[in-house]
């Protein structure tokens, strides 16, 4: 660990940042007509960033700001998920929003929650990780209730705003015991009091902190019980931004537990990893079981999205590198699919308005009747992300449930925590028939879109659409054709956790 | 010469992603005739170069694709692979030519036909579990779609049928994998998907699936088992197929008789025969494997008597005649093995002839049920010709091909298992029977004038199933192109049973 100045390697953080202050400013400057501009200049910033946290490289640790942030192979990844995820919502905006005479200030916000969210991947301290999650969410408040005349998006926003403030307030609350506990806020010190000090975190007043946590990122990663605001928020709010929630803020979640819960392991391993089995099965078989009647297609994509948390979850269960790889990657190849989805969802909303001005349930299932006709390429986006959904190969879906799926597999032969080994392969089964009932939901709108006629004339698909959605669909199938250097990624994300 | 068997398979996938693409129905029909085309050439290059004295793989290609857990793209043929890659290469370009009338949506259906080329041939030359099951899922997905949009009446019916039906097999074969995987893992230290290696760690699999009641071993046979029995499809897994044949469209159907019902057979030839004789219980599995082979000859043959609908008739018939593969594993005699081998090969040629008939006579007439039909030979000559021929071969007349597979089959199989080839030697009086009966009402006879005034089939449709009707009499008459190659492997893989003493 190397402590130095040299803030270059947080340049991207520094320009998203820049860049959304002068977009405030920018608006207020030029005229409405010439705002659509807006809209190139963020995915510019966004694409200048993932090229410098790639060219950063995905190895190395570096600390800054009295080691309150990191920048490590985790971190770089879930950076990784986050700008791809608000690249490709940016670049749907652009068609989105055009002529939209707030876009400035939806610019604005969008690069300020991703610089949250990337603050928060770097957290190396309580405070910091607290500090990015509210800038975070604060800006993805406003922007699902951004069609301030549609009053499912108002709703969207206010559930969404009441819910998360109450898990803020219990992470918030969590954290400050834990604080009072160790007397620090450096999760590495932390780490370390509870390691000498067991006891402590076994004391009453640690196991509360943990629920607190648990219950606080669980409100963020969609784990049921903590999962009602997701649908109704993912089905208010505009699609792209319901892409970006879904695929991007809800994996602040996960890369917080990863950090911070790998402490509570320390000393209650068994508890933990009991907590979350529970936790993800419960979570993946509801999602998957209410997805089976939704015929609002974004509710749908929703319950899919709580159904995958569930899978993601399973990485704590066994809690070995592998496990956390599987669901580092997991959780890369859902930020590629849901994003890419939920655009995918925008093309038929367009598509339906271009019809009908006043059209009602813009993505109701029947709309998606002959779609491989009338839409080829969103069809065939949707296509892919539902089959990758679905975990069929070859498909980023796939790869990260394989690895999860296997690393659980390999702890049953020789169990080292609370679970036996017929436990933990139950846990398996359960997942693999999961996987396979979720097909009938997937299957069912690719029939629709695929089988039935269509119910109207070809549509010319927007540029910025087309490009958004098969970014995605060749990160979904690229993952899932050369998986190696990103399983390698994603171990060594893991291995930074020092489970 | 290495890397012919993925150039095909790429070819292939190529082919049909560029026939996806195509803007006319002209252009996609060409490019998929071509790109079939390019692949035969190159299979008859590998089967002109194969080695059919030697049991070992050939033309071996092997590039890493995800190391951590060790999946390799292993590719590679033998005698068992050769003979079907071969019919997959053959069948794929007849069916295309037999189709060659396609309106429909033309660029999407020569594409899901090429696809399936790609899936098959994949299933067949893939030596490593995980690639191989990748295929196998892949082969799914088209062969739905075929169904589902250019199929009859019920074919959305039919065609989720048969997705979950087969699917489902496919994730208990899957498990079964896997067992087979993590117990590799346990015994070499190693992870890797590597068939040969993961069939032979088998042997020294311990450890009970539910203690008292089934052992590890026997669990991983039968979800194995099933996952093929189901796609063959033997009876009682039997329903998916006739909804599946009688809503496909004819090049769909064509394609899931003689190529994907295939698939099931190779797996009881590449992964069941070389473990069945380290399974706990082999006697038990073999008298299994016996009844279902017998069940679905004479099942399959009562059945398709019943029949009125022609194309359902031939469907059941397909039942009756896998049945025979099933039966001749079980006999575990090199040449009853190598009898199942090539029924499967001429099952594929001969079914392709009777499913392109129905698919002449649905379009001609308008109708394939048999009592609506009657002396259509009329004013169909030329299809009569070829259709009889064809369900002369399917009855198992001598000559042709289907008659030496099913001949080494029962005579063989009367070694170890005679009182079920007894049973057996009843279905063959009543699949002569029923092949003549429906041949006597639906097409000679005097002619049904509610038909009103019928068309030949179209030149290039029976010029496709002539060619196949030259392959099975050629094939009939002198079958050692493939029939050696198959009886070198049958032999080797039944060397390990005697050394076993499964049979005496």
């Amino acid at each position: 660990m190397n402590l130095d100045l040299n803030f270059t390697i947080l340049a991207p953080e520094i320009l998203l940042t820049i860049l959304a202050f002068v977009i405030i400013i920018m608006g207020l400057l030029i005229s409405d007509k010439s705002k659509n501009m807006l809209g190139y200049i963020s995915a510019a910033g966004l694409l200048a960033s993932l090229v410098y946290v790639v060219g950063n490289g995905m190895t190395g640790k570096f600390s800054y700001f009295y080691d309150s942030l990191v920048v490590d192979p985790l971190s770089q990844i879930f950076k990784l998920i986050f700008l791809i995820v608000s690249l490709i919502a940016v670049i749907a905006s652009i068609e989105y929003f055009k002529d939209n005479r707030n876009q400035d200030e939806y610019y604005a916000l969008i690069l300020m929650s991703t610089v949250g969210m990337m603050v928060v991947a770097s957290a190396n301290d309580l405070i910091a990780l607290f500090v990015g999650f509210e800038l975070a969410s604060m800006s993805t408040y406003v922007l699902a209730g951004f069609e301030k005349k549609n009053p499912a998006s108002l709703e969207a926003a206010l559930k969404y705003f009441i819910i998360g403030s109450l898990s803020s307030a219990l992470m918030l609350f969590g954290m400050s015991l834990i604080y009072g506990i160790s007397g620090t806020t450096n999760i590495p010190g932390i780490i370390e009091f509870f390691r000498t000090a067991p006891l402590m975190a076994q004391s009453s007043l640690g196991v509360l902190a943990m629920v607190f946590l648990v219950a606080g990122f669980g409100f963020k990663m969609a784990l049921v019980p903590f999962h009602m605001w997701a649908p109704d928020t993912y089905e208010g709010s505009p699609s792209v931004v319901s892409s970006l929630l879904a695929a991007g803020s809800k994996k602040m979640g996960f890369v917080a537990a990863f950090r911070v819960l790998v402490l509570a392991l320390v000393a209650i391993r068994a508890d933990v990893q009991l907590t979350f089995a529970i936790l993800a099965i419960i979570t993946m078989t509801y999602g998957n079981v209410v997805a089976l009647s939704q015929r609002s297609i974004k509710r749908m994509l929703a319950y899919s999205s709580i159904a995958q948390a569930g899978y993601i979850a399973l990485a704590f269960v066994v809690t070995t590198p592998m496990s956390i790889a599987g669901g580092i990657l997991l959780a890369l190849g859902h930020a590629l699919m849901k994003g890419g989805a939920f655009i995918a969802v925008a093309v038929v909303g367009y598509m339906v308005l271009s019809d009908n001005k006043n059209a009602k349930n813009i993505d109701d299932l029947d709309n998606f009747a002959g779609l491989g006709k009338r839409a080829p390429i969103t069809a065939l986006g949707f296509f892919v992300f539902f089959l990758a959904l679905a975990g069929i190969p070859p498909s980023a879906g796939f790869i990260g449930k394989l690895l999860l799926f296997y690393s659980i597999t390999i702890e049953a032969i020789t169990p080292t925590g609370i679970l036996s080994s017929s436990w933990l392969l139950l846990i398996v089964i359960i997942a693999i028939l999961n996987s396979a009932l979720s097909i009938y939901y997937y299957a069912r709108v690719i029939k629709y879109m695929y089988v039935l006629p269509p119910k109207g004339e070809k549509i010319k698909e927007p540029a910025a659409y087309v490009v958004a959605i098969l970014i995605a669909v060749a990160g979904t199938i690229g993952i899932g054709l050369y998986p190696e250097p990103f399983i390698n990624m994603a171990m060594n994300a893991a291995q930074v956790l020092g489970v | 010469m290495a890397g012919l068997i993925s150039l095909m398979i790429l070819i292939s996938l190529a082919g049909a992603l560029i026939t996806f693409l195509a803007k006319t129905r002209e252009q996609a029909r060409t490019i998929a005739l071509i790109t079939s085309g390019i692949s035969l050439a190159i299979s008859l290059l590998i089967f002109s170069d194969f080695n059919s004295k030697i049991s070992a793989m050939q033309f071996l290609e092997s590039y890493s694709w995800i190391p951590s857990i060790g999946v390799t793209l292993k590719f590679g043929l033998d005698g068992i692979g050769m003979p079907l890659v071969l019919l997959a290469n053959i069948i794929i370009p007849l069916t295309v030519i037999f189709a060659w009338g396609e309106t429909k949506q033309a660029n999407r259906f020569y594409g899901l036909i090429l696809l399936e080329l790609t899936g098959v041939m994949g299933v067949f030359t893939s030596l490593d579990f995980f690639v191989f099951y990748i295929f196998w899922e892949i082969v799914l997905i088209p062969m739905y779609f075929l169904i589902s949009i250019w199929g009859g009446p019920r074919k959305e019916y039919a065609a989720i049928k048969f997705f979950i039906y087969t699917h489902v097999a496919s994730l208990v074969m899957l498990l079964a994998i896997f067992v087979l995987y993590f117990n590799s893992m346990d015994v070499t230290g190693r992870a890797s998907f590597d068939m040969f290696q993961l069939l032979k760690s088998y042997q020294v699999m311990d450890g009970d699936l539910i203690s008292g009641v089934i052992s590890l071993k026997d669990a991983v046979f039968i979800g194995l088992l099933f996952g093929f029995i189901v796609k063959m499809p033997a009876v009682p897994f039997h329903t998916w197929l006739p909804d599946a044949h009688v809503e496909a469209p004819t090049a769909g159907s064509v394609i899931l008789a003689a190529l994907l019902l295939k698939m099931g057979g190779y797996g009881l030839f590449r992964v069941i025969l070389p473990i069945l004789p380290y399974s706990e219980s082999p006697s038990i599995m073999i008298t299994l494997m016996a009844i279902i082979g017998v069940l679905s000859i004479l099942y399959g043959t009562f059945l398709a008597l019943a029949q009125r609908d022609l194309k359902k008739m031939v469907a059941y018939s397909s039942i009756s005649h896998m049945g025979y593969v099933t039966l001749g594993v079980a006999a575990l005699v090199p040449l009853s093995v190598s009898g199942a081998m090539y029924q499967q090969f001429s099952h594929g040629l001969i079914t392709g002839i009777l499913f392109m008939s129905c698919g002449v006579i649905q379009h001609s007439a308008g109708t394939r049920i048999i009592h609506e039909l009657g002396g259509i030979a009329k004013y169909m000559p030329k299809l009569t010709f070829v259709m009889l021929l064809g369900f002369l071969a399917s009855l198992g007349l001598p000559g042709m091909s289907g008659f030496i597979a099913e001949f080494l089959v029962l005579v063989n199989s009367y070694f170890t298992l005679p009182t079920f080839v007894i049973l057996a030697l009843f279905g063959i009086v009543f699949t002569a029977g029923y092949h003549l009966w429906a041949m006597q009402r639906a097409v000679f006879g005097t002619y049904n004038e509610k038909l009103g005034h019928i068309h030949d089939g179209a030149n290039y449709e029976i010029a496709s199933m002539a060619i196949l009707v030259l392959l099975v009499i050629y094939f009939g008459l002198n079958p050692n192109p493939v029939l050696d190659m198959m009886t070198v492997n049958a032999e080797q893989l039944l060397k390990s049973v005697v050394l076993r003493g499964v049979i005496t």
